[in-house]
This record gives structure tokens, sequence and C-alpha cells, in this order.
């Protein structure tokens, strides 16, 4: 199986404004960013070269595992999409 | 839009539904919020919904009526290693016939058909609905407001069914701010289609029979194990993972999930089938010691926000038990309608009604369960040594071969140490 096409079989509506809102700086100082591996939909990048937190929304799950996982209080937001955005599953 | 309700019940899940259908037969009007476009667009679950006795009361001949897949006739455990695999299988008649054990099913169509049951029961519901916060007055919860509409809905009294993160269960202060990753796993799913003549052959199954398999020793080392589920004419395949040893492990969730299905005895059971669908979710896996303040003024925790899981590594239950708590909410908020009093002390009953019946006793009996899946050894020395083992007392090489208990002892001393065992058979038998 190519893991690349895996993500391509979900479905979303995706909503202008992000449900998470994550401040990158407080990454900077993690020791762990499991959010970079834990993440099930690839949602957080960290680049080593330019020591910067890259996070999209587009892609999330709505799983909770960053939200979990976080342990320097990240975000300056968490929620759930508005009603009828985000990820919509067909036959899970 | 009418805007004021007799009860809120916030999360067309299991849970949620089951409280709404309770309350609406009694002639409550509830109006019951869900934030997909329908109910079951944004639930997942690894795949099996266990027989629920407590809908067969309320929806008599209950699996003639729901959208199910296929009932689970034959249940399977395997130990695996990345080449070899030790399998056991449970097979009876009794699982093959009415009222059925457990059930596959999908929850696009299972938990809009449990929420239009409370539907037609006379319960409101209304979609797109995400809930942003709890509406206070004179320090009684009196309502919610919904994301990006106006003005509040009303009602004296809130059904927070809103899943694990439970953020409706955080503002009311009944769970705490922080969770433990410890206490918390993630699933991640592959759905594949394969035609149903393919897996009733594959898996030696007859018309609706279904399948369930666990695996051990598929994670890559991180503490989870690995599932595969026969729907009528697809795969559930999946594994899930404790949080708390995947975020310091390096490996993410879908490769290890690539690994999985690639390994040499799992990819013929998916061979020719076609990916349809990916999806992940976190499940409470911290049992009994995890579970929020169930009940506040005027409001009652069920479900998954009220940590209701049991995920024993026997049986993975969940919505069996999230069911149970909405009925038993349900139960209470109109005991409480009765008496006009929507205060903590009438709703405790709820908790009361949880104690006695058998999802809290199950909770509390197998509180131990999650100290045991925190033995690490679980995910690869003890696969690895069952494995080694049965290769060993197979193999035929034209060598003497060592009795079995010696075997067994050296295996054991080599792979996990003696002390080790010892105290790992211990824990164990304290969980189980």
């Amino acid at each position: 199986m190519n893991i690349d096409e895996i993500f391509d079989t979900t479905s979303f509506t995706i909503d202008r404004e992000p449900h998470i809102v994550l401040d990158s700086q407080v990454c900077v100082g993690c020791d762990i960013r499991g959010c970079t591996n834990s993440c099930p939909a690839r949602c957080y990048t960290w680049s080593e070269a330019e020591q910067k937190m890259t996070f999209v929304y587009d892609g999330c799950l709505e799983c909770g595992t960053c939200y979990i996982v976080c342990h320097k209080d990240a975000f300056t937001r968490w929620s759930y999409p508005r009603g009828g955005f985000g990820v919509a599953y067909r036959m899970t | 839009m009418k805007t004021q309700f007799q009860a809120i019940v916030v999360g067309a899940g299991p849970a949620g539904s089951s409280a709404a259908l309770t309350m609406a037969r009694a002639g409550l009007d509830v109006a019951l919020l869900e934030r997909g476009t329908f109910p079951g667009e944004k639930n997942m679950f690894g795949g099996i919904l266990h027989r629920m006795t407590s809908i067969e009361e309320v929806i008599p001949q209950f699996w003639t009526e729901a959208p199910l897949e296929r009932h689970i006739a034959k249940k399977g455990t395997t130990f695996m290693t990345g080449e070899a695999s030790f399998h056991v299988q449970h097979e009876t008649v009794n699982f093959d016939r009415a009222p059925y054990n457990g059930y596959t099913i999908f929850r696009p169509r299972f938990d809009r058909w449990l929420a239009e049951e409370a539907v037609k029961a006379g319960a409101t519901l209304i979609t797109r609905a995400t809930v942003d916060d709890l509406v206070l007055k004179d320090g009684k919860i009196a309502g919610v407001t919904i994301a990006g509409r106006s003005g509040e809905l009303n009602a004296p009294v809130v059904v927070a069914a809103d899943g694990v993160l439970s953020f409706i269960a955080r503002k009311a202060g009944l769970r705490q701010p922080k969770f433990d990753a410890g206490q918390m796993a993630v699933g991640v799913k592959a759905l594949i289609d394969l035609p149903s003549n393919v897996i009733n052959d594959r898996f030696g199954l007859a018309m609706e029979q279904g399948f369930a398999n666990e695996f051990v020793g598929c994670t890559g080392g991180v503490r989870g194990g690995g599932f595969l589920y026969t729907n009528y004419d697809s795969l559930s395949i999946g594994l899930v993972f404790h949080l708390g040893s995947l975020r310091t492990s390096a490996k993410t969730p879908y490769d290890l999930l690539n690994a999985f299905m690639e390994q040499p005895q799992v990819a013929k059971m998916v061979r020719g089938g076609k990916l349809q669908e990916y999806s992940a979710h976190v499940i409470p896996e911290g049992g009994y010691t995890m579970i929020p303040e169930l009940v506040g003024n005027g409001i009652l925790v069920a479900g998954d926000a009220a940590a209701l899981c049991n995920a024993t590594g026997v049986n993975l239950e969940g919505i069996n038990l999230a069911s149970h708590s909405g009925i038993l909410a349900g139960k209470t908020v109109i005991e409480a309608h009765e008496r006009n009093d929507f205060s903590t002390k009438t709703l405790k009953r709820y908790k009361e009604r949880l104690d006695l019946s058998w999802v809290m006793k199950d909770l509390k009996g197998f509180r131990n369960a999650p100290k045991m899946l925190h033995i690490d050894r679980i995910y690869n020395e003890y696969p690895e040594l069952v494995c080694s083992m049965m290769e060993h007392i197979y193999r035929i090489d034209g060598t003497p071969k060592m009795s079995i208990p010696k075997l067994i002892l050296r295996e054991v001393k080599e792979k996990i140490g003696l002390k080790n065992a010892i105290s790992d058979a211990l824990t164990a038998w304290r969980a189980l």
C-alpha cells in the first residue's frame, strides 16, 4: 500500500476558520513534540533546520490526539469545527 | 426556530441518542444536538457493537431493525511478530443465533438510525450544531449556545454526551482540565472493500456470520494492539496505541498500520481489497479511575464523555456502556421533571443507577486491567516468546527435541526473565 493514498480516502468540508490554533513559538521549547509523530493525520511537521513547527488543520480527523499529547499547552484554541464542517466519514 | 426544551442532549452518538430516545418516549420535549451534517458522520470505532440488552428492551428484535453488518460468531486472538503468528480462536453456535452477542456496524449508518429512532419518538434533532458553551442562570445550567449561531437553546437540564474530550463536562467543572496521556489511546483504521463471498471463504464464514480478531505484537513495540473485523463486504483493520507510549516512540500510526497490513500473514487476509476510508479517534482507556464527576447542577455526563469504556484487552466495549448510561441518564431526567428539581441532589440518582448496573460493576471489577496493559513486554517480548516457542515445538530438523517444559523455561528465561514473568503473571491475575 502506498501510505500517501490512505489520506486521500477521507472526505472533508473545510471551513475558512481553523478550529485549532497553535502558538508554534511554544513548540520551539518543547522537548518531545509528540504531536508530530502521534497525529494520525500528519497535521504537525517540525523543521529541524528552521526550528519551526508547521500545522495544517484541513486534514484533521478531529480525533483529539494532539489535544492529549501536547504537554506544553500550545493551543490558543482547540475546538471542534463549526457545525457541518470538518471530517465527514461515510462508512467507517 | 423553537428554543425552549425540557432537556438538551449534546451529541447524537450512542449515549446521546439512547438518552433522547428514553426521554422522548416518556413524553419529554428533547433537543438532540449533533455537530455533523447527520449523526454518525464524525464517529468511528474499531469495530464491534456488543450486545445491548438495554436497547433490546426499548427496541425489541433490535437486530432486525438496526442497520448491522455481520453478527460475531467467531473470535480470535493472534500473537505476532514481523514474520510469525500464533493464533487462538473460539467459535460456538450459541453466538450464531439471536439475540446475537455482537455485531460489526458502520457508525455513519448505525448512529444515524439510532438518532432517527429518537426522532420517531418525538425528539428534535438539530444537526450542524457544535455546542460552544453552557448557559448559566442563578448558578444553574439553563441551556447551551451553538458556535456560529446567535441566541441560545434553553432547558433546565443538559445531558453531556459529547464524546471522549467532553468540553461540556469541562465547562461544567466535572472533569479535570488536563487529560493524562497514560489513560488515553488512539485508534486508526482502514476500511477495505472485499466481496462478501471472498470474506466468507477467506475467514471460514457462512451467510452473515462475522469474524473478530485482535492482534498483539503488531505495534512496533508501542503499547497497543491490532484488530480486524469483517463487515458484510468489507474489512475494518486497524491499530490502537496508548498515547503515553506513542508520543515518545517517534513512530507514526499510519506507518505502523502500513507495516501491520504488510506483515505476511495479515497481508493474505487483506489481499485484493481496495482501500475505502481512513479514520482515527481517541479512546478513554483509563477505566474506572478516570471517570469524571457524573452529575452537576442541571447536568449529567454519559458515554465516552464519562469515560465509560471497558478496554480489558479481552472484550473492547464502549457503545454498549454508552447506550446503557444514556438510558439511565434519560430515566433520571424523567424523574427530575416529575419532581421539577434538577439539582445535583436529584440528578445523583443517575450515578446510583450506574453504580448498581453492570456498567460500573464491570469497570470496577476490571479497574486494574489498564495497569496490566502498561506492561511493555506484552507488546514485543511475549508475542516473540509465543511464536518462537511454537516454532521450536513444530520444527523438525534432524536434531533431538528438548522436552516442552524445559523449552518453555529456557525461552522464558531468555526472552523475559523469570522474575519479570512471575511479576507479569501476578499483575495479569489481579487485572482479570
